[in-house]
């Protein structure tokens, strides 16, 4: 019993420690070598399936940790990150409010919606407060396959969700 | 109607507010106190440097260990493939060595040649002097979209400085633009944000500005030059930071520059000191 109580806990972090773990370390979602123009906001995705869907295991204190570690990491000013993914968790949960039922199309254009408020503040705030400079082309490719590939990781964490922490409002 | 509004400002506050047993801090709270950290990051510089390095210091060890089994495990899979084509791969370096022997002879002419010209031109070659170049071991080397840099394990601690130049073989990789304590960050050549003054093979001058892909482009070139292909350029040194001389790459048929050094195979690279001795920084 104890062990399976264990499991549980080992399984409800699972979501916590990949977003721990691809903010800290070289793991990427750049694609480039692979198609010249993919990547993706891989951390995006995963905060806003999991707040929509168990927001309990994705506290907004470790989502706020796991941004200042991404800036550190990144070069970018501290607090940026954060504040994109608390974006996501703001409308990530203000659509959990309002909905009954959700379905993948209605996730997917929810995402849509957060993702460009959390973008939008994300390149505005380094465009006006700091040096960096960056291509609007590439920004444009990341939200595209950002979007294009939500379903995709939709489907794999519904199965991880499924299989491993029990179906609940699916 | 009113009824909706209701509807949409108890969810909106919901989201904002909102805590409970897993939740210890609402949103909004977040919000702020991840703004406030943002400006005194941004314009705080006397208070939040020192917290800053620290906290970089603390994270580049933390992400250099994290990534040791993405690091060692495609290793252990080519030192596998490589055991299992040893005698293909001895057969390929014996031809190799006949190939070499036959160019050894070139060598030493070469560079009596390059030392003579190093000496016309009236530049050092930073070689000559070890004591101002310090070894990195590249930490973090985080694959961005956006941002094309790596973080290395040497910092003031060992006398590094921003704008240090940074090189690879004697070729130029890119300039420090953070310095911590015990890590720097590297801006590589192909950094959107990365602009070299250099100097075609043909002494043309231009700037060598990073794209954000592999391959940085020349701008500010002579009206009337039109690029051609495999022009080495070098760093022309204007700046006061690069040493004149140091080599970059060659022009390929696009216009574009072919670095020497790949900036995505970086495990170690060196740190040259002696512009900052000079005082050109």
């Amino acid at each position: 019993m104890a062990k399976v109580s264990f499991l549980n806990k080992i399984y409800n972090a699972g979501p916590l420690i990949l977003l721990y773990y691809l903010c800290i370390s070289e793991v990427d979602t750049n694609l480039e070598k692979i198609f010249e123009i993919f990547t993706l906001n891989f951390q995006i995705i995963l905060i806003y399936f999991w707040i929509l869907k168990r927001p309990e295991i994705m506290a907004n204190g470790h989502i706020f940790l796991a941004g200042l570690i991404n800036d550190v990491v990144m070069g970018f000013p501290l607090g940026i990150s954060s504040l994109s993914y608390l974006i996501i968790i703001f409308v990530g949960t203000y659509v959990r409010n309002k909905s009954v039922n959700t379905t993948i199309a209605s996730d997917w254009f929810t995402f849509l919606v957060a993702m460009i408020f959390s973008n939008l503040l994300f390149f505005s705030l380094l465009n006006n407060f700091s040096d960096l400079s960056f291509a609007f082309s590439k920004i444009g490719y990341n939200m595209f396959f950002t979007i294009f590939t939500f379903p995709i990781f939709w489907l794999l964490f519904n199965i991880y969700q499924i299989s491993l922490l029990g179906n609940r409002d699916v | 109607m009113s009824v909706s509004r209701d509807d949409f400002s108890i969810a909106f506050r919901s989201a904002l507010l909102q805590r409970g047993a897993s939740q210890k801090f609402s949103v909004l709270s977040l919000i702020f106190l991840a703004l406030i950290i943002f400006f005194l990051d941004v314009y705080g510089t006397k208070f939040t440097s020192p917290v800053r390095g620290f906290l970089n210091d603390v994270i580049y060890r933390i992400s250099y260990l994290s990534s040791t089994p993405t690091r060692y495990f495609p290793k252990a899979t080519s030192n596998i493939s490589s055991f299992l084509n040893v005698r293909e791969e001895n057969k390929r370096l014996k031809e190799t060595i006949e190939k070499y022997k036959s160019l050894e002879l070139n060598v030493e002419y070469l560079s009596n040649q390059n030392q003579d010209l190093q000496k016309i031109l009236e530049t050092e070659y930073f070689n000559k002097n070890l004591n101002n170049i310090v070894l990195a071991k590249v930490l973090v080397d985080k694959n961005s979209p956006f941002l094309k840099s790596i973080i290395i394990n040497k910092g003031t601690s060992t006398g590094i400085l921003k704008g240090m130049p940074v090189t690879l073989n004697n070729y130029l990789v890119g300039r420090i633009v953070e310095t911590n304590y015990l890590s720097s960050r590297v801006l590589l050549l192909n950094d959107l944000n990365s602009r070299i003054p250099v100097t075609l093979g043909e002494g043309a001058q231009a700037i060598l500005s990073g794209s954000g892909l592999d391959k940085p482009i020349l701008e500010y070139l002579p009206d009337d030059y039109s690029i051609a292909k495999e022009i080495n350029v070098f760093a022309s040194g204007k700046d006061g930071i690069f040493s004149p001389g140091t080599p970059i790459g060659k022009t390929n048929i696009n216009g574009e520059v072919d670095l020497f050094v790949d900036p995505n195979q970086l495990s170690f690279v060196t740190v040259n000191l002696i512009s900052q001795q000079k005082g050109n920084l």
